[in-house]
């Protein structure tokens, strides 16, 4: 169509002129791509982290209650869940899993002549880890003798599948063969084995006189159910007074994701400035551009071009910047996002995900209308001139 | 061929309100132009002859009265509606030529018809109307710009043209050439209206004036007998 031809034509001889307005928008939409894509990118960072924790909910006793255990020595104040009433958080969550989860630290030793070392030690029912715990290497442990241990610890103490660690001080405790080691699993709310040793619960009952436990994990198998079981724990444990804390962990992950959210919105907004500057300088140049046109205007609506056809010959120009620039700004948007993520988050993993690069997108999609936005109005002013008017503009 | 009067005026007042008291421009002008006419409109300045030109050309509407153009009355057109009207049925030549800087010749002969068509570039057709003018065909793909007063007056004859019009509407046609180059288009004029073209020429000088068949004389807004 002849007034897409002359949009371009008109852009190619303003050369200048279409190239700032077109660098506003570049520059809009890299500062909100890029922001958006930081944002996104450490949102994904930390979801990673907690990614495992997500399913469950978390029984701990009641931190202010008054203080119980019945086996342990006078003046201890350490709070426990009774098997009662772990028997009763398991019927109330049934058929999901309710795992009881024992722990301690523990000071140990990694073959003759190393340093003593102290980490956490948990105890846990073999049937109930692999739904846990994912394992990066030998075997899930299921005698008495045999542990797990997490990739860190393993890492940093040199731990290989087969090795021995003696617990206890001078190995009071016995000794554990290695037979697994638990894949990394970050940050968690149920436990953390990163750094820890998990035995059987046998072994640990055994060696510490427990018949209690320190927490219990509820693996919700329907995330739409969590917040069900969390009730029904509390009504049927904390029936008379409260003895368990509930915490259920997607809501905490919710609340993360809602604080990065707002962050990412508010850094996204300070890019949106720039571009509504940018969008600023394409309505002062299509103002320009309509105003030293309005004859030319008025020649082609007495010799019959409509309206709408002259509003076109704007809105293609006002599109073509809008497009071209945000594209660039998209390509730039994507290597910056690269450069910022390597610069802040040490990698650039993230950047690929869909849910960042749709950042661009938006970048780009946003680029665009406030391009159109700032081109109708003087296309509109223009070709609601007077044709008579405009014949005689000089 | 019909016989229809290819534009009548009746009754014809054009009222401009303005702060200071309404300025009436026509006080009842009445005329018909038939088919294959050569009519020339001359009057001092500020006698109604613009004003004149512009309802004849379809760019306003009247405060009272009726003008037919073609057998169509255009009192109640809507703005698309006239617009289609001189897209379709006249064609515009300007004292300033008025070609578009930005396209070649071809291009702006053809544009009406690509306004009418909704497609592209015919150069065909552009070709023709362009040597129907006596244009040399080593300038059809220059831009305005690089051609003569009278190339471009020659150029504009022809987007006037291109839509086949009924009438041929002019605005001192002339008044921006010099007497030679102004001459050899009223030649070109007086050819095309021999052809069977009907023509409209707002002027002011009697010389030009001579050129057409039939002159009406405008004063204070009066058609002068």
């Amino acid at each position: 169509m002849i007034f897409w031809e002359i949009a371009k034509r008109n852009l190619r001889i303003h050369l200048l002129r279409s190239f700032l307005a077109m660098l506003g928008i570049v520059i809009g939409v890299v500062a909100i791509s890029t922001m958006g894509i930081l944002g996104n990118s450490m949102v994904l960072s930390v979801s990673d982290s907690l990614r495992t924790v997500g399913d469950s909910v978390i029984v701990t006793p009641h931190a202010g209650g008054s203080a119980r255990g019945f086996g342990e020595g006078t003046g201890s104040t350490t709070f426990t869940i009774s098997e009662q009433e772990f028997q009763q958080i398991k019927r109330v969550s049934a058929p999901n899993l309710a795992i009881p989860v024992l722990r301690t630290s523990e000071r140990m030793k990694l073959g003759v002549g190393s340093e003593d070392l102290v980490a956490m030690v948990y105890g846990l029912n073999p049937d109930d880890v692999p739904s846990m715990l994912i394992l990066q290497e030998g075997d899930y442990n299921r005698g008495n003798s045999g542990c797990l241990v997490g990739a860190t610890f393993a890492k940093d103490n040199n731990v290989k599948v087969g090795s021995r660690i003696s617990m206890g001080k001078d190995g009071e405790k016995g000794t554990l063969r290695v037979t697994g080691i638990i894949e990394e699993r970050g940050m968690a709310f149920d436990v953390s084995t990163d750094s820890a040793v998990v035995a059987t619960q046998d072994w640990f009952e055994a060696t510490y006189d427990r018949n209690d436990y320190d927490q219990v994990v509820v693996k919700v198998k329907n995330l739409d159910e969590i917040a069900d079981v969390k009730v029904a724990i509390e009504k049927q444990v904390n029936r008379r007074e409260t003895v368990v804390d509930v915490m259920d962990t997607r809501k905490v992950m919710e609340s993360i994701f809602e604080a990065f959210g707002q962050i990412t919105t508010f850094v996204s907004a300070i890019g949106g400035i720039s571009m509504i500057v940018a969008g600023v300088s394409i309505l002062n140049i299509m103002m320009m551009s309509v105003t030293e046109r309005i004859k030319e205007i008025g020649i082609m609506r007495s010799i019959g071009a409509q309206r709408r056809e002259a509003i076109s010959m704007f809105l293609y120009e006002a599109a073509i910047l809008g497009v071209v620039g945000s594209i660039i700004g998209g390509l730039l948007s994507l290597l910056g996002g690269y450069a910022i993520s390597s610069l802040m988050l040490q990698t650039t993993r993230y950047l690929f995900e869909p849910s960042t690069l749709v950042h661009i997108v938006y970048g780009m999609a946003f680029g665009i209308f406030v391009c159109l936005i700032c081109g109708i109005y003087p296309a509109w002013r223009a070709v609601n001139l007077n044709p008579i008017d405009a014949l005689r503009h000089e | 061929m019909n016989d229809e009067p290819v534009m009548v005026f009746r009754d014809v007042v054009k009222v401009y309100p303005l702060p200071a008291g309404d300025v009436t421009a026509l006080a009842g002008v009445s005329f018909q132009v038939d088919r294959g006419e050569f009519i020339s409109v001359m009057g001092p300045s500020g006698s109604g002859k613009s004003t004149l030109l512009n309802l004849m050309g379809c760019l306003g509407t009247p405060t009272s009265g009726d003008i037919w153009i073609s057998g169509v009355r255009t009192r109640d057109m809507t703005d698309t509606e006239l617009t289609s009207l001189r897209r379709d049925r006249i064609g515009f030549i300007f004292q300033y030529f008025n070609l578009f800087p930005l396209l070649n010749i071809i291009e702006n002969v053809t544009f009406p018809m690509m306004l009418k068509t909704g497609k592209g570039v015919d150069p065909e057709r552009g070709k023709e109307v362009l040597r129907a003018v006596q244009l040399d065909d080593s300038l059809f793909t220059h831009t305005p710009t690089e051609l003569s007063g009278g190339q471009q007056q020659r150029v504009a004859v022809a987007r006037a043209l291109i839509n086949n019009p009924d009438i041929l509407l002019c605005d001192e046609p002339t008044g921006n050439l010099d007497s030679k180059t102004g001459a050899g288009i009223m030649d070109l004029m007086t050819d095309l209206n021999h052809k069977g073209t009907t023509i409209i020429m707002v002027t002011h000088d009697p010389n030009i004036a001579a050129y057409s068949k039939r002159t009406i004389r405008i004063t204070d807004g009066r058609i002068a007998l």
